[in-house]
């Protein structure tokens, strides 16, 4: 492109009447890029020949290589009809499901879309999603038919059928724009009769006349001006390849000159069922009644038939002569002799009817200028959340006049709504490209460089000969004057420049904001307040400091958007789309520029699809970890979509929208941002241990007998109890130290759900619980305060409310401990008789009663019980997951002092008879209490355990080990569970798909909860629960299924206790009968179980081989 | 006995024999491979998938029998399956080839998997995961020993990770409290094993909260409590110093 027209532009965006924001929507694969390129190429950016093959705008290595837009790109354009001349900044967006959010990004720019439908597929999944788009954001849409040539060429439809079709698809899409409407003005309603509730219940005047009002008011809401129709002319009817297209308007316009009928006539008759009576000169309604050829069909549609018939289907020669000269067409000799018949027919059209001039002209006439934008719209944009424009402060409304004048004056407010940031080769920014030289730096350099080179010359030889001299000088002009040497001069200068700016080339990358000025005039260098998007301007203007949101920052450089190129400007007034560099710092994703700190920040971008593809990510050489992390970093900024995290468990998780989206973003990360090759796989699927309470009945809902709960105490006793182990039937595990001083009793007990949840939601006031307690044991007082003190309350007295019946009594206050990390969902509690220990809620205790503090005490190695128990709830049994929901009762707890106590305590007798083991190795033991001699203060202490530190180590390390296995072996003795994570899932599907959605997620072992119908539209939206481990590639799979015409959304909900056994097997007759002795069908939770197993490298009880008998028996070197 | 030509050479494929020497005797069963170390832990349970047959072998690959009186003597009974049982459980065998792959592979994972859980990325205080740990421990060429312990190896599989990559044992976060007396000494004494003091109040007593690391708390745990003589106390905060929830860029 060359300055002149640069120039041109610069111009043009001073006159927000005459420029037009629009962009182009559409399915994938029906047109948006081809058509996008018909209309560059009138710029001359492209070859008017290319246009349709070279796809200007994908300028992404794999967007050519796939065929599939993948970013929106934004181009301005430059068109003269008549004595106007306009500025379109043209923006084209990605079809494909995925990218959805860049349709996302290119609609909050825009005043106005062309939406693009497939003459043959018609309206598809994503026409629907964009048209939604469109309505959501307020921008009018106009109507692109395109590929009409296939119906002529691949469906081979007679012109009257082709009618028929188009009306069709016309149909469908005003359907889809109509629920819309429909559903938007049932939902106001449904807001204004909730406010009238309000008011009635707010007077409390219930009036005898009551009028019920079922008209549903669409009657009223006016809906003529939303509907595509091709004599409102907001319809094209187009081949973007073939480069033709037309408007109503445009025969219109032939006809009346050679029919002598009136413009306006024919262009209401043009399209619909009307005829020509050629007798009677006159155009009749009722063409389908009486069988004759719609008046569109005749004029237009069988000019184009008998068009491509002529050239592509007969080649006939004398007839394409003969039409082009009724067209007035003039052809090149080289177009007729060119074998391919598509060559001449596009030649041929792109002079008849070109693709761009109906387009453009229909975008002049019917699309917006950003002088009329909608009050509605703006109203919209800048009232966040829930709140209501009208409840902004004054000087925030008043800026929605500046928005309305969209005025460029010095002193109007400047708003710039930067919708995303993408990524841009530093090397291909103006400032670094070479750009041609004027004739004067030529000369000067030309200049310079002789001067060099003479230099050069003279310090190398130092004298040298004349008649060497000369000839080389008169070689150096003469190449100075070809171009060829220019470009060593600029080959020279770019070297200079490259090692003058060693720093840049390091960072790649430049990030470049996609924006659009919406008021005032964006200068280079201007200071803009950068407003996130939680930023309150009422905050703001109350207060003076620090405002949470809300930074400032420069706008280094502005760009004039042109597909792949950038144009250096220095001001951009309002209403234009425009790139701002050096925003990266201040910007991440999205924000709002303003130079008034009373702007509101723009309501966020309304996400058609939200990621739900989960994947980690991980460089192939753990060395290059810092790396990633950068480039991960850099990808988040670029991509609108896609959202990046570090997990617990040092996961580097990329979620991304979809497959395709995925792919792309690998591709970026690994070729762009990280520059290092990754690997992605699944990610790492966290799952629970619990225990339930014995089931009641067995795997075929039959009522277990005794016969089963003999088999399960049969199974306990198996190869468990040991010397220093005993289970007895009760669940209680006993577990000696191996030095056979200490001896612990457990118990493993479900808590019910909901203090489960209780204690998970309160993990926060835990730790502060922690915190305090542990101060407290060191004597020391900390300031509570008085919520966190209410607060306390109120969760113990939740608990004592959850925790009823005979078995909790009293169990709240004697809570040990939680855990696993001491905040965990898992409760240790104490049970030993003779044993008062302090329990959690002491900090309450203090405050209450003061005085009882000092009879309770800690006996020694309290810690390590403790300690054991989170090691213990840390990892379970099943796979070394976290327990969840387990509360485990010490209900003995003896240690055998040491032979030579050193202190004077009282020593307690407890001698423990444990009648029903007869192998027990503890007869009695004695229990050590250390008296309340130095009283007050409650501390732990440890005492010097020299003789106790035999060959198994300290008693401490022995007694954690011992608690640990313990509440290990106390678990194993109840049912156990795994419980999987659940996500909830929100589908929207059309009622003709519902039934492979429920295919698919029964599959996937998903449940629904409910669905309900959405007011006014046949969308249906369902929702489900899915486990985590079940979702991976669920999004894929979902889309293949159901043909894109579902889409789910995915939240992390709670956690669910998988109801089969891990470790079942048959055991009673029936579930023999059902199940076979193996019970080879599959088992839910023994399937995750033994995968988390596996990936931890634990041990797992397969089979290396099933069969032995089929085996490969050869030897290996046979 | 005939000649041993490659006609009446009868090669025993898919045999695994157990060996055992009960009463000076050496007694031998037919197995199928890759089963005998599955029926000992338990996996298999069907006793036909692991003999061939239920008689008991002087020389399997020769096909010599036991003779029952040699049998009863040795074993006190003459019921073959009871014999084979017991072989199966007590005596030598000879580890087949998947076996020994899958125990390697465990084991591998394993390590791996201890390591992660100890270890995190010094920089982020972020764990690596058990897969990074895997292609860490593969492109260091590490072998894993059958005889030795997993948790052993983690140890030494941590030392040479740390040559090849940012990797450091995640610490434990302790507490003591020391009385003043012997605050002073006793510091001295710990310098060295503390990693990061993260706070230290000295009134009364001498309270501090520090990272070591977990291969040095026993000797802490000895040194506090023998200089103290029980005055001190030694708190575990947390096991592991790790970065907590997840973080979102």
């Amino acid at each position: 492109m060359g300055l002149s027209s640069l120039d041109k532009i610069i111009a043009l965006q001073r006159n927000p009447a005459n420029i037009r924001n629009l962009c182009i929507l559409a399915h994938v694969d029906h047109g948006k890029t081809t058509l996008a390129d018909c209309l560059v190429a009138t710029n001359g950016i492209i070859s008017s020949r290319l246009a349709g093959k070279l796809r200007y705008l994908d300028s992404r290595e794999d967007e050519q290589i796939r065929g599939i837009t993948m970013k929106s790109s934004a181009i301005s354009l430059h068109y003269r009809n008549g004595d106007q001349e306009y500025l379109l900044n043209l923006i084209d967006s990605p079809g494909h499901v995925d990218f959805s959010s860049e349709v996302s990004t290119a609609v909050r720019l825009c005043d106005g879309a062309i939406v693009v439908v497939d003459a043959v597929e018609g309206v598809c999944p994503q026409t629907q999603a964009v048209l939604r788009q469109a309505w959501l954001e307020n921008i009018r849409p106009v109507l692109v038919i395109n590929k009409i040539d296939r119906l002529i060429v691949e469906l081979k439809l007679t012109s009257q059928e082709a009618y028929a079709h188009l009306q069709k698809i016309l149909e469908q899409v005003n359907a889809v724009t109509g629920t819309l409407f429909t559903s938007k003005v049932l939902k106001e309603r449904a807001e204004e009769d909730e406010e009238e509730e309000e008011k009635k219940k707010d007077s409390k005047t219930l009036s005898g006349d009551q009028v019920y009002d079922w008209s549903a008011r669409l009657e009223e809401a006016d809906d003529s001006q939303l509907y595509f129709s091709p004599d409102q002319g907001n319809v094209v009817f187009a081949s973007a390849t073939d480069g033709w297209g037309f408007s109503i308007q445009q025969f219109a316009q032939i006809y009346s000159q050679k029919m002598g009928i009136k413009a306006e006539v024919l262009l209401k008759t043009l399209w619909g069922d009307f005829y020509l009576n050629a007798k009677a000169k006159k155009i009749m309604k009722g063409a389908q009644a009486k069988g004759k050829k719609q008046l569109f069909v005749q004029l237009v549609l069988d000019n184009i038939w008998s068009l491509y018939d002529a050239v592509v289907t007969r080649r006939d020669k004398e007839k394409v002569e003969k039409v082009v000269t009724s067209l007035g067409v003039k052809l090149l000799a080289r177009d007729l002799r060119h074998s391919d018949p598509k060559v001449l027919l596009s030649a041929i059209c792109s002079q008849w009817l070109p693709v761009s001039q109906a387009v453009l002209l229909m975008v002049c006439e019917k699309l917006p200028s950003p002088l009329e934008i909608a009050a509605a719209r703006v109203e919209k944009l800048m009232s966040v959340g829930a709140r209501r424009f009208d409840s902004l402060p004054e000087q925030t409304q008043e800026l929605k006049r500046a928005f309305l004048q969209c005025s460029s004056g010095a002193n109007d407010p400047l708003i710039v709504f930067v919708s995303k940031m993408f990524a841009v080769d530093t090397k291909a920014l103006p400032q670094n490209r070479q750009r041609p030289l004027t004739h004067e730096e030529m000369a000067q350099r030309r200049d310079l460089a002789r001067q060099r080179h003479a230099d050069s010359r003279a310090a190398d030889h130092k004298g040298p000969t004349h008649s060497e001299r000369t000839p080389q000088e008169a070689g150096d002009t003469l190449n100075l004057r070809s171009s060829d040497m220019d470009g060593c001069v600029c080959q020279m200068e770019s070297l200079t420049l490259k090692d003058s700016k060693p720093e840049e080339e390091e960072e790649h990358q430049t990030f470049i904001a996609f924006a659009r000025v919406f008021s005032g005039v964006a200068k280079k260098g201007q200071r803009v307040f950068v407003l996130g998007p939680k930023y309150d301007p009422a905050q703001a203007l109350s207060c003076v400091s620090e405002v949470p949101h809300l930074s400032c920052c420069t706008m280094e450089s502005l760009y004039l958007l042109m597909g792949r190129e950038l144009e250096e400007l220095e001001e951009v007034p309002v209403g234009n789309v425009l790139g701002i560099g050096g925003l990266e710092v201040s910007v991440l994703k999205s924000a709002t520029l303003s130079t008034s700190p009373a702007c509101p920040p723009f309501i966020p971008l309304n996400f058609e699809a939200t990621p739900i593809v989960r994947v980690a990510i991980e460089p192939k050489h753990p060395s290059e970890m810092p790396k990633l992390v950068r480039g991960m970093r850099l990808l988040n900024q670029a991509d609108p979509c896609a959202e990046v995290l570090i997990q617990e468990t040092g996961e580097h998780v990329l979620v991304t929208a979809g497959e395709v989206h995925l792919q792309r973003c690998l591709d970026d990360l690994r070729d762009r941002f990280a520059k290092i090759e990754i690997s992605a796989s699944k990610p790492i699927i966290p799952f629970r241990e619990t225990v339930v309470r014995p089931p009641k009945v067995d795997m075929v809902n039959e009522d277990l007998g005794k016969q089963h709960k003999i088999a399960i105490i049969h199974q306990v006793k198996e190869g468990r109890s040991s010397a220093t182990l005993h289970v007895d039937s009760g669940g209680l595990v006993t577990l000696t130290t191996p030095n056979r001083l200490a001896t612990v009793s457990i118990r493993a007990m479900p808590l019910p759900q909901e203090v489960t949840s209780l204690l998970e939601r309160s993990a926060e006031l835990i730790r502060t619980l922690e915190q305090i307690n542990m101060s407290l044991r060191e004597g020391k007082s900390l300031d509570i305060s008085h919520r966190t003190l209410e607060a306390i309350i109120g969760l113990k007295t939740q608990l004592e409310i959850l925790l009823q019946g005979r078995k909790w009594r009293n169990a709240v206050d004697r809570v040990w401990a939680f855990g696993p990390r001491r905040i965990g969902p898992n409760i240790l509690l104490n049970s030993v008789e003779g044993y008062q220990r302090p329990s959690v809620w002491q900090c309450l205790g203090r405050v209450v009663k003061a005085g009882e503090a000092g009879a309770q005490v800690i006996r020694d190695l309290d810690n390590s019980i403790v300690s054991g128990f989170q090691l213990a709830t840390l990892a379970g049994p099943m796979c070394e997951e976290p327990l969840m929901g387990v509360c485990f009762s010490v209900e003995k707890w003896d240690i055998q002092s040491p032979a030579s106590p050193q202190h004077q305590d009282s020593l307690e007798e407890d001698s423990i008879a444990h009648g029903t083991l007869e192998d027990s190795k503890v007869e009695g033991s004695s229990e050590t209490l250390e008296e309340g001699a130095t009283a007050g203060p409650i501390q732990a202490r440890r005492r010097p355990e020299a003789a106790s530190a035999d060959c198994y180590g300290p008693v401490s390390g022995q007694l954690i080990a011992a608690m640990k296995e313990a509440c290990r072996h106390a678990f194993q003795a109840q049912p156990q569970r795994l419980m999987v994570a659940m996500y909830t899932c929100e589908i929207m599907a059309t009622a003709d798909v519902l039934g492979r959605v429920y295919g698919v997620l029964g599959k996937r072992e998903g449940r629904v909860l409910h669905e309900e119908m959405k007011e006014g539209t046949d969308m249906f939206i369902i929702k489900a629960v899915l486990p985590v481990a079940e979702s991976f590639g669920f999004a894929d799979e979902f889309r293949k299924k159901t043909s894109g015409l579902a889409s789910p959304q995915l939240v992390f909900s709670h956690w669910e206790v998988i109801s089969s056994d891990p470790y079942w097997v048959p055991t009673t007759e029936e579930e023999y009968l059902h199940f076979g002795e193996k019970a080879d069908s599959a088992n839910q939770s023994l399937k995750y179980m033994n995968a988390v197993r596996r990936r931890k490298g634990l041990y797992v009880e397969e089979k290396i081989v099933e069969h032995a008998e089929k085996q490969r028996t050869l030897g290996k070197n046979k | 006995m005939s000649i041993f030509t490659p006609t009446n050479q009868i090669r025993l494929t898919n045999v695994a024999v157990v060996r055992m020497k009960k009463g000076g005797k050496r007694f031998e069963i037919a197995c199928y491979k890759n089963k005998v170390v599955n029926w000992r832990a338990g996996a298999e349970k069907e006793l036909d998938e692991v003999l061939q047959t239920h008689s008991v072998f002087v020389n399997v690959s020769k096909g010599q029998v036991a003779k029952k009186d040699d049998l009863t003597k040795s074993f006190g009974t003459d019921d073959l399956t009871a014999i084979c049982k017991e072989i199966l459980a007590k005596g030598e065998l000879q580890v087949s080839d998947k076996e020994r792959h899958s125990q390697l592979e465990t084991m591998f994972r394993d390590i791996a998997t201890i390591v992660a859980e100890k270890c995190v990325n010094p920089e982020t205080k972020r764990p690596y995961t058990v897969n990074l740990i895997e292609g860490a421990m593969k492109d260091i060429h590490y072998s894993v020993k059958p005889n030795k312990s997993s948790k052993q190896q983690a140890l030494e599989v941590i030392r040479q990770l740390k040559e090849s990559m940012e990797i450091q044992r995640a610490h434990m976060r302790l507490r003591f409290v020391l009385p003043a007396k012997e605050a002073k000494r006793l510091k001295e004494k710990l310098k060295p094993l503390l990693q990061v003091v993260e706070s230290e109040d000295f009134d009364e007593q001498l309270e501090m909260v520090c990272l070591v690391d977990p291969g040095c708390f026993r000797e802490i745990d000895e040194l506090i409590r023998c200089e103290t003589r029980g005055r001190g106390s030694l708190e575990v905060l947390s096991l592991k110093d790790v970065e907590e929830g997840d973080e979102k860029f």
